[in-house]
């Protein structure tokens, strides 16, 4: 696992665009091979998504071959809802790039069958060969999509209930109304993200600290399901200053070397890659 | 992947809200129907992104403006029929066609005080009309023959009418045909009929006019309290039984008078106030009333010889002696009695700087912004590129242009204006330091709002028809868009 420390969330958000334009680009998608890329919902991501649109705008990159899956989807919510997750997406990321509509899929929180369609979206996932990036966030309380304290890190896409603490830290979105949240939703499983070729996580901001420590510095512990990264073989948090609150200074400080070691392999490689075509497109992780 | 479409993008462009607020957003519009599209259902449901997308470079993206009072543009004016139908229609083409280029996309053709044989034939011409890249005509307004003498402004004398036999009157006069049943009225029309407006602007205090307000509105027809003497008791009564809009405040009306405030008082009007009272034809023991006679009567709408010489400086006398009011009767609650919310009519404003003090525009949108209605009251020598001088008019009369300001030749009398929508917005800001938003809700969304046509016209509602109008940050016109084509745009 690799832990990049930024200054801000605008900085992180820079980071993680700047990276995922850097890997679609080199993967080069086309329609017959398009890239296939996870994405969340949620405060944290909201500046990855606007320096990806930044980057769109400046011609720099391009959404054309690109599939996305998202994480979750709330259960009974109207799709126009101004709170679904349908609607954030729209609103914050896909009316702003030019991916085609056909690309894009999310849960159908108001389908009549919610396990055939939680089913269907994992097929359809490997169909498409797997996902090749998982962009993610965490709530406070370490979990990924909707993965709360508790669930297995076994887990596949299906019906979920949302947590005690996660209804109420989205009650400010129902007009503090939290008998308006709903109490179900859609999400791929810990197991789902765990799958994917590479996971990116962004966590921003003093009150996700103690998620962070715990998911990083502990073992691997359903009560925080981020902490399942650590048995994946690359996967990269993204954090600012204040979310490393509750970190040891000696974990920071090793996190900080291996992002000085990082930079230079993936130099190293690129000249490699110019003199010899056919070596590996992707270092991956170097931790 | 998408293939080639008929959508559209607006983006990089602000958009006004029907609450005045203007936000950063894109606009998708289907330039195959004509209409404003729900983007998020677009793209999730239809699976399908605009082909085509523009930068406003910043501007703003408003519904198209919609004037409801202009009587005319371009040297054709709405009253004058020469007996030959097509050149009628080649002159509401011709408006339609050029009138785009201040911005305006819909307009309610305004007809004056007619000899009355003329109006079944004139309005019976005026159905809604559309044609590519032309501003929709809405229907009709008519503006007359049952106005107070006393307020007639520019209306002939001769002309004008009273309604003895109520709503049968307004039959004989408009055309029976005329105020049909909207269904009936839309009959054989090949335009677009969604958004077909009527209006009739006349004087509640003469006889037989009270009468007739609710059996007009019923059938569909706008009723406008306008070149009237009415007193505070008659104007509510009025609105009691269903007007819904004043015409040209502050111009053909008493003056406020804090005692009895008239027309223009029906902006302060509260809707939990009672007006239960005020529900019959003649109001005879309303709140405010003594006896079985309206409390003020400052002068008789009958035979009243008031010499009116300007719609907009005029004033009866206020009489010799203040009127004393009555307490108010105890309002008992819950007695079971219906009751009914008082709806403040909306009001239209001329914000050409001459027809209303920029203070008095103040007071009235102060009071109730929601009903405020932005018009120009234009007459046919609308013209952004027409020079000052004397123009003529009809019945051998002359106009004189003085910039903005419309005399009849040899008097002082205002008649009418010669300002475009788009400066009253611009005027409108100025004079009451609103934002720009907030000027064009009153020339896009309150109109429609005011002629029920709102799902279609003066919204960026998903469904609407997708008439716009970009403007600059300062309100300057610089392309105009209807049903999703371009119609005008101002030469760089």
């Amino acid at each position: 696992m690799r832990l990049i420390v930024r200054e801000d969330s605008a900085e992180v958000g820079d980071y993680i665009a700047n990276y995922i334009a850097k890997r679609i680009n080199e993967f080069e998608p086309t329609a017959e091979k398009p890239f296939v890329l996870g994405l969340p919902t949620g405060s944290s991501p909201i500046p990855t998504y606007q320096a990806l649109i930044k980057l769109h705008k400046a011609g720099e990159l391009s959404f054309k071959h690109v599939v996305t899956f998202n994480m979750d989807e709330y259960v009974g919510l109207p799709q126009d809802h101004p709170e679904s997750y349908h609607t954030f997406m729209f609103k914050h990321f896909f009316s702003h790039v030019d991916i085609p509509p056909t690309q894009v899929n999310l849960l159908d929180g108001n389908a009549e069958d919610l396990i055939g369609e939680c089913k269907a979206y994992e097929e359809k996932i490997k169909k498409y060969g797997g996902v090749e990036l998982f962009l993610g966030g965490i709530g406070e309380d370490g979990h990924i999509a909707f993965n709360e304290p508790g669930s297995s890190l076994a887990s596949r896409t299906r019906i979920k209930t949302l947590a005690y603490d996660t209804i109420l830290a989205n009650a400010r979105f129902f007009n503090n109304d939290i008998s308006a949240v709903p109490r179900m939703a859609l999400t791929v499983g810990v197991g789902t993200v765990l799958e994917s070729k590479e996971i990116v996580v962004v966590v921003t901001g003093l009150r996700k600290s103690l998620a962070l420590s715990k998911a990083i510095e502990e073992g691997v512990n359903h009560l925080w399901t981020l902490s399942a990264l650590q048995l994946h073989p690359w996967a990269l948090i993204v954090v600012d200053e204040d979310a490393t609150a509750e970190l040891h200074v000696k974990t920071v400080k090793y996190f900080k070397s291996i992002e000085r070691v990082q930079d230079e392999v993936e130099r190293t490689h690129a000249e490699l890659r110019r003199r010899n075509k056919n070596a590996p497109k992707q270092v991956g992780s170097m931790e | 992947m998408s293939s080639p479409n008929s959508l559209l993008c607006f983006t990089n462009c602000l958009l006004p809200q029907e609450d005045g607020s203007l936000i950063q957003k894109d606009l998708w519009v289907d330039q195959a129907a004509g209409t404003i599209l729900d983007a998020q259902k677009t793209f999730y449901l239809s699976r399908e992104r605009p082909t085509e997308i523009i930068d406003l470079g910043g501007n703003i993206l408003s519904p198209g403006l919609l004037d409801i009072q202009l009587n005319g543009a371009y040297g054709f004016d709405f009253s004058i029929y020469e007996g030959d139908d097509q050149k009628y229609r080649d002159g509401l083409h011709l408006i339609a066609q050029n009138i785009v280029e201040t911005g305006v996309t819909s307009i309610l053709p305004t007809v004056i005080t007619q000899e009355k044989t003329l109006y079944p034939k004139l309005l019976d011409l005026l159905k809604p009309y559309t044609a590519p890249k032309c501003a929709t005509l809405l229907g009709w307004h008519a503006e007359g023959p049952f106005l107070q003498i006393a307020k007639r402004g520019a209306h002939a004398p001769p002309f004008l009418l009273t309604a003895p036999s109520a709503f049968k009157t307004f039959e004989d006069v408009y055309g029976a045909a005329n105020l049909a049943d909207k269904e009936d009225w839309l009959m054989g029309c090949t335009s677009d009929t969604t958004s077909g407006v009527r209006m009739i602007t006349a004087a509640p205090e003469l006889d037989g006019v009270m009468d007739a307000i609710s059996e007009v509105t019923k059938r569909g027809v706008v009723f406008s309290i306008g070149h009237s003497i009415a007193s505070t008791d008659i104007a509510a009564a009025a609105v009691c039984n269903g007007a819904s809009l004043i015409t040209h405040l502050f111009n053909a009306m008493p003056q406020l008078h804090h005692r009895d405030p008239s027309i223009i008082g029906l902006l302060g009007a509260s809707s939990s106030f009672s007006y239960a009272n005020f529900g019959t034809s003649t109001p005879t023991s309303g709140a405010f009333s003594s006896g079985g006679a309206p409390a003020l009567s400052r002068t008789t709408s009958k035979g009243s010889l008031y010499k009116a010489t300007s719609e907009a400086f005029d004033d009866v006398a206020t009489p010799l002696g203040s009127p004393v009011l009555r307490p108010q009767a105890e309002t008992v609650v819950g007695t079971g009695k219906e009751e009914r919310e008082f709806k403040r009519p909306f009001y239209g404003l001329i914000v050409d700087g001459i027809h209303i003090h920029p203070n008095s525009v103040r007071l009235a949108y102060s009071a109730y912004p929601e009903g405020c209605v932005l018009v120009t009251d234009a007459m046919k020598i609308l013209d952004p590129k027409l020079k000052d001088g004397i123009h003529e008019w009809r019945d051998g009369k002359n106009f004189v242009k003085e910039g903005d300001k419309l005399y009849l030749e040899g008097t002082d009398t205002l008649a009418g204006s010669a300002v475009t929508l788009d400066k009253c917005i611009r005027n409108f800001v100025q004079f009451t330091g609103c934002t720009l938003g907030e000027a064009l809700k009153c020339a896009t969304y309150n109109p429609a709002k005011c002629l029920g046509i709102e799902g279609k016209k003066g919204t960026l509602r998903a469904g609407a028809d997708a008439d716009l109008t970009v403007l600059s940050k300062e309100g300057r016109v610089l392309g105009t868009w209807v049903g999703g084509r371009r119609a005008w745009e101002v030469e760089a």
